[in-house]
């Protein structure tokens, strides 16, 4: 995103555009952010000092929170992994296709992405469920005899959040694919290159930047998603974001609620800063 | 043995490449399909073809009132993020400051902060001030700022394309700056103004992760509302409310296709 050219206000602050913009942010983002910090940090004895740390560090010491961080980076690596291997290949086919069909097959990848996530989740529990199409599928190719779990379970979530993630790993790899120039390519192949090394000696190496910055979005979301696992995991497969809601709104237990939202809040700016990171030096070494 | 790999390569690519476009679309036209069922319960195809769930969910109460809850919040919150979004775009397009990176840090910050974390921590702040019963203002407050991120990235990539010369041209020309805004640059920024209203209209009233922390009793959308009855209602009434959930969202896709081009989703 570039901005314009900034002229006339030489320096300035900018205050009555400026203000009610800041004003709100400052109300509604900041002081409730710092709010949780403080409410996250608060002491659990009596005789505590403010900044108490066992709380925060206490979520991973319980059973619960060590599974639930363990499942959330598990589940996390998992779709990073699917997503990277299945939006290359329709990355790669939408690239190749006329402008026709590359508009259609666009409103495919994006359309979905806009869908509420209760509804997505619906489609899954009707697909994935025992009666479903894909248990019914399985059985008629022979792979299983009876109707296996795939809903209520990690199963349920990592397939939801494939499908929530999957176009942001396909944007991504698309915007630098339809930059390469098809001319490296031929070069390459009159210069007797077979197919497959043009693919990993130029294709790879030159959409590098998009890997790297859609494996991060995808895996940074797929930490902090919330709705779909929370619809598609079931109750006894609680992640790090569905058991923030749970001690909020079933155990009451708002201390630490809070101690998860921090560790959160630290995630989402440590994958921004690495992102940003990755990316300036991407645009260096690859132009 | 070169064109073998190329083509099997490229056949390889394609076969794959079309199984995980029908994975994308397989939940909603599953969705869409067994809303049209005709027994009482749901399965993929279905037995017959009836309309009696869409009769149904015509008729249901929870549906209408969390509908218009789900449109007041949307309308208000869309307005306001437009609003914040033309004066945070103008503030980083035209004027350089000390500490303007940090104002971009802030309005693009619900971005980086999960969602999960925006929603608790107002609802933290509204059970401190006790307006937590206050479900529909709360709700507008979040989805305002989870969507200002979307129009303040709109309207500021179509103030980039547009000429600070003109402006100052029509101001040399005795405009005040108010009317050189509003006759010069305000119909350049248009598109960016209505694909970002679009975009955020379509966030919030399909947003489930805010508000589940912030719906109060009285005021749920109907997303969340939906939530519950997929886990409770055994019957096909929620497929034919998600039906609609997607024709809503399909019609908002498409005025964006044709108005200013799928490029704004693609420019993340």
């Amino acid at each position: 995103m570039t901005a314009g050219r900034a002229r006339g206000s030489g320096g300035r602050f900018p205050a009555s555009l400026a203000t009610p913009v800041l004003l709100a942010f400052a109300v509604f983002i900041v002081a409730p952010c710092i709010m949780l910090l403080v409410k996250g940090l608060e002491p659990t004895a009596e005789t505590g000092e403010w900044p108490d740390f066992t709380n925060v560090l206490g979520v991973f010491d319980s059973k619960v929170g060590q599974q639930a961080l363990n499942r959330t980076i598990r589940i996390s690596l998992i779709v990073t992994v699917i997503c990277l291997l299945a939006g290359y290949p329709v990355a790669l086919f939408i690239a190749r296709c006329g402008p026709r069909w590359r508009g259609l097959l666009l409103a495919v990848v994006i359309f979905p992405f806009l869908i509420s996530a209760v509804v997505r989740a619906f489609g899954w529990t009707v697909l994935l469920g025992d009666s479903g199409l894909a248990n019914k599928g399985l059985i008629a190719l022979g792979l299983i005899d009876r109707p296996i779990t795939l809903v209520q379970n990690e199963i349920g979530i990592i397939v939801g959040e494939t499908h929530l993630l999957m176009p942001y790993m396909i944007l991504s790899l698309l915007a630098v694919l339809q930059r390469i120039d098809p001319n490296l390519k031929h070069a390459a192949e009159s210069l007797g290159a077979s197919p497959v090394s043009v693919f990993w000696r130029i294709v790879i190496p030159l959409t590098l930047p998009g890997l790297l910055t859609g494996t991060l979005l995808v895996f940074s979301l797929a930490m902090t998603a919330f709705a779909t696992p929370f619809l598609l995991g079931g109750g006894r497969t609680p992640i790090l974001t569905t058991l923030l809601y749970d001690y909020a709104f079933t155990l009451f237990d708002w201390r630490l609620a809070a101690s998860i939202g921090i560790v959160l809040l630290i995630l989402g700016i440590l994958f921004v800063t690495v992102h940003r990171f990755v990316s300036s030096r991407g645009m260096r070494s690859y132009g | 043995m070169a064109d073998f790999f190329l083509r099997s390569g490229r056949g390889l690519v394609t076969v794959m490449a079309l199984f995980w476009l029908v994975f994308l679309v397989a939940p909603i036209v599953v969705t869409l399909a067994s809303s049209f069922t005709s027994s009482t319960y749901l399965t993929f195809p279905p037995p017959g073809w009836s309309v009696r769930w869409y009769l149904s969910a015509f008729e249901s109460e929870w549906v209408w009132s969390t509908f218009w809850n789900s449109v007041v919040i949307a309308v208000v919150s869309t307005t306001i993020a437009v609003a914040l979004g033309i004066a945070a775009a103008r503030v980083l397009a035209r004027h350089r400051f000390y500490g303007r990176g940090a104002f971009e840090y802030a309005v693009l910050s619900p971005l980086i902060i999960p969602g999960v974390v925006v929603g608790f921590a107002l609802l933290n702040v509204s059970v401190l001030i006790e307006t937590q019963d206050a479900g529909l203002l709360n709700l507008i407050i979040g989805h305002t700022m989870v969507t200002t991120p979307f129009t303040l990235r709109s309207v500021w990539s179509s103030m980039a394309g547009s000429d600070i010369s003109l402006e100052e041209a029509a101001q040399s020309l005795g405009a005040t700056r108010w009317s050189a805004f509003w006759l010069i640059v305000f119909p350049l920024i248009v598109p960016g103004i209505v694909a970002g209203a679009i975009i955020a209209f379509t966030f919030s009233f399909n947003d489930v992760t805010i508000s589940a922390f912030l719906s109060a009793r009285e005021a749920r959308t109907l997303p969340v509302e939906l939530m519950s009855h997929i886990e409770y209602l055994p019957d096909p009434t929620p497929a034919a409310v998600s039906s609609l959930m997607i024709v809503i969202t399909l019609a908002f896709f498409l005025l964006v296709e044709r108005t200013v081009g799928l490029g704004v989703f693609a420019d993340r």
